[in-house]
């Protein structure tokens, strides 16, 4: 008979937290700064983030993906706390974006020609990049930031969202799709060809 | 250890898109230009699978149209990894986290 879950000792805790959870500490920060766009809120949204990893860490498995654990943690943070405060009036959530984007594509417009050349895309610089993927809707830089500078795999971010796979697969088709948009119209406006 | 794949080895698809870039063809759409798209990205994102993969390295080896893509794709995924800041935590805040974990 499998032994009912106990929990850690207080030792083995803090042995999860200071090895499994610290060496994260990093990405965690910047995932809340890409998130907030804004520092000091970025450091209480961490503050928060590892205290609760802390208080639940009974229902973390020792040696699993600790990482995807304690961004799913993050996100969540984020959304409760985070979110509504920053929540501008007539702003939509995550499922009026999904329906919006979705009824856009099928009408054909989500597939927008851009003329966007890849060296245009090689000179500009570091706060050309972060300005449009900053620009972004939170739900799709959140995609971008996962996939691309984490380097989570879909079914990881499927977890950490909370979302189907299917989900993520076409949520980060649109947001690639929007950041190049952002790019090309940037590259637009700068005169690049 | 990346799998990215060596396009440049097709030696014959790159005549091809030689040719095609010549004829200015690279501003044509290609009627399998979404899909190929859709797949490029999840190919670049390692998580295609093989037939995936093969579909899109035969489809870009020989369309121009599409070989731009895959290179501006590949081109922005960099820049934003290797462009945008990648910040450390401040060592105070570090310790102020662990202090109140390690009380
Ligand atoms: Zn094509």
């Amino acid at each position: 008979m499998d032994q009912a879950k106990e929990g850690y000792s207080d030792l083995e805790k803090r042995d999860i937290f200071n090895n499994e959870f610290m060496v994260h500490i990093d990405a965690l920060y910047n995932f809340a700064i890409k998130l907030t766009l804004d520092e000091d809120e970025a450091k209480d949204l961490l503050q928060d983030t590892c205290m609760k990893a802390f208080r639940f860490i009974d229902s973390f498995e020792k040696g699993t993906n600790a990482k995807a654990w304690l961004f799913r943690i993050l996100k969540n943070s984020f959304i409760n706390d985070y979110r509504k405060k920053s929540k501008a009036p007539g702003m939509v959530d995550y499922q009026e974006v999904e329906t919006y984007y979705n009824s856009d594509e099928e009408k054909g417009a989500g597939q927008v020609t851009t003329d966007l050349r890849s060296e245009t895309v090689k000179g500009m610089l570091g706060d050309e990049i972060t300005n449009a993927l900053n620009s972004m809707d939170v739900d799709f830089r959140t995609v971008i930031i996962l996939c691309d500078l984490e380097g989570f795999k879909y079914e990881e971010m499927a977890k950490i969202l909370d979302i189907p796979i299917g989900t993520v697969r076409s949520r980060l088709h649109r947001a690639r799709n929007i950041l190049k948009e952002k790019l090309a119209a940037y590259a637009a406006s700068m005169g690049y060809k | 250890m990346r799998q990215a794949w060596d396009i440049n080895s097709f030696e014959m698809g790159e005549f091809l898109r030689w040719i095609q870039k010549s004829l200015g063809m690279g501003k044509a759409r290609c009627p399998e230009e979404e899909r190929c798209l859709e797949l490029l990205r999840i190919m670049l994102d390692e998580q295609a699978t093989e037939e995936e993969s093969k579909y899109v390295h035969k489809h870009i080896g020989n369309c121009y149209r599409c070989y731009q893509n895959y290179e501006l794709e590949n081109t922005i995924r960099e820049a934003v990894k290797s462009k945008t800041h990648h910040l450390k935590v401040p060592q105070k805040l570090v310790n102020e986290i662990t202090s109140k974990i390690n009380l």
